[in-house]
């Protein structure tokens, strides 16, 4: 457990720009974009000729705020909360890409291996480190600073609400804020382990590679896809690989979509239960650890030159 | 005195090539072992098979381990610096250490505080910031306070300055070698270690050439410095090489009696390197 622990910790170490600084900056920019907004963009000249004075606008924007139907206030408050974290979650998958790519490739190509394998740590425990790093630690990360910046949301609009002549409690009352945390962190687990397939792979890819990792992770995807097309004339393996990509997203932003009412996709829900309680998902998993053995058998054997 | 290493009939092929040819030997602890041939002669590939880093043929053991199924159980007793600078690039010197400390249940946090204060090394540099020298210094530090019982070196030394590689002898003879342990080292440069060796083994082809103490050695073989006169009958006696030096011949004898040797002119011990380079050409 102590040297899970220490394998997890290296790995943040390692990747501490994409895990970390790479959301924190983001949030970082947003929150600075929102600031110097709201200092010089009260007044707003649309086409020239309609001129918007927010600051005068400010108490009727609160109290229709107010005079709404709690209910419905609350989800809009909560769609604007998971709506700020919308982009950090696509950016988390692309990190994650390259995270799985460079995994057990970059230790090759800097010759650190050796000194990795001189340590009495099992290749077994070091690959699954890093793949839970991937479908945990990344996602926690980026939990956190979406939290951090959902909690700045709020208090830069209680702010505006201070302007517009309210406490700003009915906001706080409406956000839900600890429900909306826990949807958040549960979809942005759950959607990456749903890709558990893909990152186990690329895992693979990586261990594999002798040059461009990334060449070994794609091209036998897109092999199989056009020798399916070729021999049987079906794109089943395509639209499986697409359907995976796509529903990962899907999962990611399904506690907007379930407050919308399914409107963000067309009307299809995708609910944590939905995804828990279908094959797929474990299936996808049992794929995962067919990969990762695989993994671990071509770190455990391969020659290191 | 025990037996760390055993080998028999140790053997590895790439393809077609034999990269070790059955070899047999043994490495006993309190020793300090230098494994010598030239590129491609095996000495790699030795190294890798005691240390679980690569199939093999035949029979291998060490610390009563098998390398390639208990290579977990192997690695907390064994330790080994493979090449200069392999740390990798990002991690940061109290980051390495932390990591080891964590992970090996061997390993000493104080002796490394001890050995790290010793030098310019900054705690929270990276490796990357460290010069190579000073990379080295830390991997060394790290692996002398790993309480292991057997230290494997594969050209440790290699693209350090000659202050640094002194100085890296020095402190792995002071601070970590006792009777208890045992080192095996590869090198290059052989007129570095050849003080410090107990053991010597020649390798070349995939095939061992010598395998005996450095005692054994001085008994075995002479370097005489004869004059032209006498050089017929110096090749009498079958050197193993000769070479000219200021007008005078010098033999190097496998194994012929010193009293014969004494008639012809001053006898010497002669060098690793000098024997190596002997070793190397007999045969051909």
């Amino acid at each position: 457990m102590r040297t899970f622990k220490a394998l997890l910790k290296r790995e943040f170490w390692e990747h501490k720009g994409g895990i970390f600084y790479t959301p924190a900056i983001m949030a970082a920019v947003f929150a600075t974009m929102m600031i110097v907004f709201g200092f010089s963009g009260d007044h707003f000249v649309l086409n020239g000729e309609h001129k918007i004075d927010f600051s005068q606008k400010l108490p009727t924007v609160v109290e229709t705020f107010e005079a709404t139907p709690d209910e419905e206030r609350s989800k809009g408050v909560q769609i604007g909360l998971h709506g700020t974290g919308l982009v950090f979650s696509l950016v988390s998958l692309v990190i994650c890409l390259f995270y799985a790519l460079g995994s057990l490739y970059d230790e090759r190509k800097d010759r650190s291996i050796l000194f990795w394998k001189s340590l009495p740590v099992s290749d077994t425990v070091t690959v699954l480190s890093k793949f839970v790093s991937i479908t945990l630690l990344v996602p926690v990360s980026y939990f956190i600073v979406i939290t951090i910046f959902q909690v700045f949301f709020l208090l830069y609009f209680t702010v505006f609400s201070w302007f517009g002549g309210s406490s700003g409690i009915t906001l706080w009352a409406s956000s839900n804020l600890f429900g909306v945390m826990f949807n958040n962190l549960l979809h942005l687990v759950l959607a990456s382990l749903w890709l558990a397939p893909l990152w186990a792979w690329l895992m693979l890819a990586s261990a594999w590679a002798k040059k461009v990792a990334f060449l070994w992770g794609g091209l036998p995807i897109l092999m199989i896809i056009i020798a399916e097309g070729w021999i049987f004339q079906t794109s089943r393996f395509a639209e499986m690989f697409a359907e995976r990509i796509g529903k990962s997203v899907m999962i990611q932003n399904s506690p907007i979509n379930n407050l919308l009412g399914g409107d963000m996709f067309d009307g299809i829900t995708y609910t944590a239960g939905e995804v828990l309680g279908g094959a797929p998902f474990w299936v996808g998993l049992g794929v995962a650890a067919i990969f990762l053995a695989g993994a671990i058998y071509t770190r455990r054997y391969r020659d290191e030159a | 005195m025990s037996t760390i290493i055993k080998a028999k009939g140790l053997s590895k092929s790439y393809g077609s090539f034999d990269a070790l040819k059955g070899v047999d030997f043994s490495i006993e602890r309190g020793r300090i072992v230098g494994l010598v041939g030239p590129n491609g002669a095996g000495k790699t590939t030795v190294l890798k098979a005691i240390l679980g880093l690569t199939s093999f043929d035949g029979e291998l053991e060490v610390l009563g381990l098998n390398p390639s199924r208990q290579r977990h159980q192997l690695m907390q007793k064994v330790c080994f610096i493979a090449d200069v600078a392999l740390l990798p690039k990002w991690l940061k010197v109290k980051e390495a250490v932390e990591f080891v400390t964590e992970v090996h249940p061997h390993f000493n946090l104080e002796r490394a505080k001890h050995f790290l204060g010793k030098t310019k090394i900054n705690w929270n540099s990276k490796v990357k910031e460290l010069s190579k020298g000073m990379v080295t210094q830390l991997h060394l530090a790290l692996v002398m306070s790993i309480e292991a019982e057997l230290l494997v070196l594969d050209e440790p030394t290699l693209g350090l300055d000659i202050l640094y590689r002194k100085e890296f002898y020095n402190q792995l003879l002071a601070e970590f070698f006792d009777e208890g342990r045992s080192i095996l080292v590869t090198t290059h440069q052989i007129e570095e270690v050849e003080n410090l060796l107990t053991d010597l083994i020649f390798i070349k082809d995939g095939e061992i050439v010598l395998d005996s103490s450095m005692d054994e050695v001085a008994d075995k073989y002479f370097e005489v410095m004869v004059s032209r006169d006498d050089a017929e009958k110096a090749k009498s006696l079958n050197p193993l090489i000769e070479r000219d030096v200021f007008g005078r011949k010098v033999f190097l004898f496998e194994g012929v009696d010193r009293s014969q040797l004494e008639e012809l002119g001053e006898i010497h011990s002669p060098s690793v390197a000098d024997l190596f380079v002997a070793k190397m050409k007999e045969g051909k």
